[in-house]
């Protein structure tokens, strides 16, 4: 064996040769024959050797060159987290703890069978070590089990993957349809963050009714992570937002807006901005967009349940503040959603929470009273007759501003106070009366809600809209929740469309449409979320041969929209809403070209 | 989650071999802290035995690749000591023969218990139980977990128990699943 590992082989091959040569000469006859004859042969004995010619070295390499090594070392988590004392003792991952199983109002359920939801890194994310770091994290569900990261429930399946989708991104729009728990994603995907050491520094801003229940689902699904409210008067704003030792601030959009120039002041930086009710800045030339896209920061992350409203310019507003001209408003439809694919988690309620009651809708159309028509055609015909004769001054707002004239006779005549769909809402909510169940009820307008209190005073209703105070909501809610003899609320699209609870609510009424289906669903899914006991019965009004009639076929269209944008099927149209269309509901003309309606 | 308090000694070793039909062999070394967060990661590239080392190295080539030629570089390369080194392919317990750490191989799922002596005379009897410890192991269980040594270092149960202390419900076989998604990752390279 050879020092380089070869094995030389030599064979032994030892062998010599020996040939004798005999030769009979012929000789002439002589006269002594006799002696001749007695003579022997002449032999010739040569020898000879094939050694050199034969031998030969065989080499059979049979040692394997030096073993090449990829490496790779991570970094280890310090912080905020390292000051505290929150994991002092805790058991490691995979330690068994128990979690209390969830009830029907809990945030969330066990899951049927154990799954193991791993983090993948995105495509954007092209260091191989960067890679590695996200695909060698252990299992998301391992975690829960860890003692310094209990959580009150288990998390669904489908929330895991939520949390896994957000956590190895730096640009990302959680866009679940409401009630999948957007919010508890969020703040476990921030959690894992900062306990892993990657975030130390992240900044929640959301609509100001919200803000408190920000807090709320922190406290339960975060509870060691501090939080800090931004709030109170400039001074307190200025310290709080230097507060280093806050990993977590909540901000509302508004006063993000006032402290923008505070923020530049101060030079704020933060690991990450988390955006709640995203489609706020699909208005790129807002001041709400603006601001959000002037905060210095790492990652950006959506959340909405409604990234397209209108047309899908709404995405590329958002995008705008994700990363900023990777979508443009010259794509089409499909190829934009290509492009958002990797960016963009949308799950449904029927895709993902086979469990969840159903919910079902019944279209309530009703006729006009005598009465009510008679106002209205008139109002229809003044107004039309009104566009008419102003020709080309007449601008999209004054459309506007006949349809919601319209609108509200659908709801109250005010000539008379006649309405076919109160009558039809009355005798609808004495059955929910008599069921012993709640039921919400929304309306555009706070004077149709006012009336409707009036109206339904032996119900006493409660009201949540915008004329309510802000410290008065909460309490509101409460007693709508708790109060087995309070089991109707009436909301305002604005101020309940958004972020509240109601599961405990089994019908829900739209007394009138908006203009977005968005925001009918987002009113819908107040009470058809998780925790839901039972079905959603959902009554939507509609006043026959009405504005309301042909709205109702504005409002198909924009959802096909949607469904082009977020699913593979082609688009069979351009369905955005124009101008002309606006008008084209009073059959008018009007001058061509895109609007921009109104959420 | 990732404990910043972890300290190099609390680490435990995940070693694996995966065969590639075309590539050959590769082998990955993951170390976690104990709170299941990756710590290094070692790959190598991929191993194909010669035609000469088939024919000179005999029923002694795969405790060599394995062992010898994977383990032992893969090993090394750690800067970090663990507690102890699972695997999940028993042919890698041969490395033990080179390294002072103990070496466990885990068993996937829930096996039936090895038996050491079930021989029959006179019979020859297979069961296709996968990773069925043998005569060759001596295996024990900790916790949800059932592991072996080789029957050669069977003193090593004590130490595995001793790293694994407080893991007694850590799923020891988890690991692996990561260990063969990076190394497929790896293979491939950095995107874009």
């Amino acid at each position: 064996m050879a020092a380089d590992g070869s094995l030389h082989w030599t064979p032994a091959l030892g062998v010599s040769v020996v040939s004798v040569q005999s030769t009979l000469e012929a000789r002439a006859a002589s006269g002594d024959w006799a002696a001749s004859a007695l003579a022997g042969p002449a032999v010739t004995i040569v020898g000879g050797s094939i050694f050199t010619n034969l031998v030969q070295a065989v080499s059979l390499p049979i040692a394997a060159p030096k073993l090449k090594v990829i490496s790779f070392q991570f970094p280890q988590p310090g912080g905020w987290r390292a000051k505290l004392s929150v994991n002092a003792g805790s058991p490691p991952v995979g330690a068994a703890k128990n979690l209390p199983p969830a009830t029907a109002t809990d945030a969330a359920v066990p899951p049927k069978k154990p799954t193991r939801t791993r983090i993948k890194p995105p495509g954007d994310i092209v260091k191989l070590e960067d890679r590695l770091f996200y695909m060698l994290q252990p299992s998301l569900e391992s975690l829960v089990g860890e003692g310094s990261l209990a959580f009150p429930f288990h998390p669904f399946p489908y929330q895991f993957e939520g949390v896994a989708f957000l956590y190895p991104r730096y640009a990302a729009i959680l866009a679940d349809e409401m009630g999948l728990g957007k919010t508890m994603q969020a703040i476990t995907a921030v959690r894992m963050l900062l306990h892993a050491g990657e975030l130390s520094s992240v900044l929640f801003v959301c609509p100001k009714p919200l803000v408190t229940n920000w807090q709320r689902e922190f406290s339960q699904w975060a509870p060691e992570v501090p939080v800090s409210v931004i709030e109170g008067d400039q001074a307190k704003r200025r310290w709080q937002w230097q507060q280093s030792d806050m990993p977590v601030k909540i901000a509302n959009y508004e006063l993000l807006q006032r402290d923008r120039e505070l923020a530049a002041e101060l030079g704020l930086e933060f690991d990450l901005v988390v955006l709640d009710e995203a489609q706020r800045i699909k208005n790129r030339a807002s001041a709400t967009s603006q601001c959000v896209r002037d905060l210095s920061r790492r990652r950006s992350w959506a959340l909405t349940g409604t990234p397209v409203e209108n047309s899908p310019q709404d995405l590329v507003g958002i995008f705008e503040f994700l990363a900023p001209g990777y979508l443009s408003d010259t794509m089409k439809p499909r190829k934009m959603g290509l492009a958002a694919a990797d960016y963009v988690l949308r799950r449904t309620k029927d895709r993902v929470l086979s469990d969840l009651p159903p919910k079902m809708f019944r279209d309530a159309d009703v006729e006009l009273s005598a009465e009510q028509r008679e106002t209205y055609q008139l109002a229809e015909q003044e107004g039309v007759l009104r566009l008419t004769e102003m020709g080309h001054e007449a601008t999209i707002q004054h459309v506007f501003e006949l349809i919601l004239r319209l609108k509200q006779i659908c709801n109250f005549d005010p000539a008379s106070g006649e309405s076919s769909k109160f009558e039809r809402l009355a005798a609808d909510l004495d059955e929910v009366a008599a069921s012993g169940r709640k039921a919400i009820i929304f309306s555009q307008w706070v004077s149709t809600l006012d009336t409707l209190s009036a109206r339904l005073a032996h119900l006493r209703p409660l009201a949540y809209h915008g004329r309510v105070p802000a410290n008065k909501r909460d309490d509101v809610l409460a007693e709508f929740r708790e109060d087995p003899a309070r089991q109707v609320m009436l909301l305002s699209y604005g101020a309940g469309g958004v972020g509240l609870n109601l599961q405990f609510a089994s019908y829900v009424f739209l007394f009138d449409r908006w203009w977005n289906p968005a925001v009918e669903d987002q009113a819908i899914n107040r009470a058809h979320r998780i925790g839901a006991a039972g079905p959603v019965t959902v009554t939507r009004f509609l006043t026959l041969g009405t504005i309301e009639e042909r709205i109702d076929q504005v409002l198909r269209e924009k959802r096909e929209i949607f469904d082009t944008i977020f699913s593979d099927v082609e688009p069979r149209r351009n369905l955005g809403l124009t101008q002309q269309e606006i008008f084209g509901l009073f059959q008018l003309r009007c001058p061509s070209g895109p609007i921009d309606l109104a959420a | 989650m990732s404990n910043g308090e972890a300290k190099p000694s609390q680490a435990l070793g995940f070693l694996t071999v995966l065969e590639h039909e075309q590539q050959g062999l590769v082998g990955g070394y993951l170390i976690l802290n104990t709170s299941g967060r990756p710590l290094e990661f070692h790959c190598t590239a991929p191993v194909k035995p010669s035609r000469a080392q088939r024919i000179l190295f005999g029923p002694t080539l795969e405790p060599y690749l394995y062992g010898e030629q994977i383990g032992q570089t893969l090993l090394a390369k750690g800067s970090i000591e663990p507690l102890a080194v699972y695997t999940d392919v028993e042919r890698v317990l041969s490395v033990r023969d080179f390294v002072s750490l103990p070496v466990a191989l885990v068993f996937a799922g829930n096996p039936s218990p090895p038996a050491t002596d079930t021989t029959i005379a006179g019979s020859q009897w297979r069961v296709d139980v996968p990773h069925r410890a043998g005569p060759h192991l001596h295996s024990f269980e900790i916790g949800t977990n059932r592991l072996a040594v080789a029957a050669n270092r069977a003193g090593d149960e004590g130490r595995i128990a001793g790293a694994l202390d407080t893991l007694a419900t850590f799923d020891l076989s988890e690991p692996f699943e990561r260990i063969r998604e990076a190394v497929e990752e790896a293979h491939r390279g950095p995107r874009g």
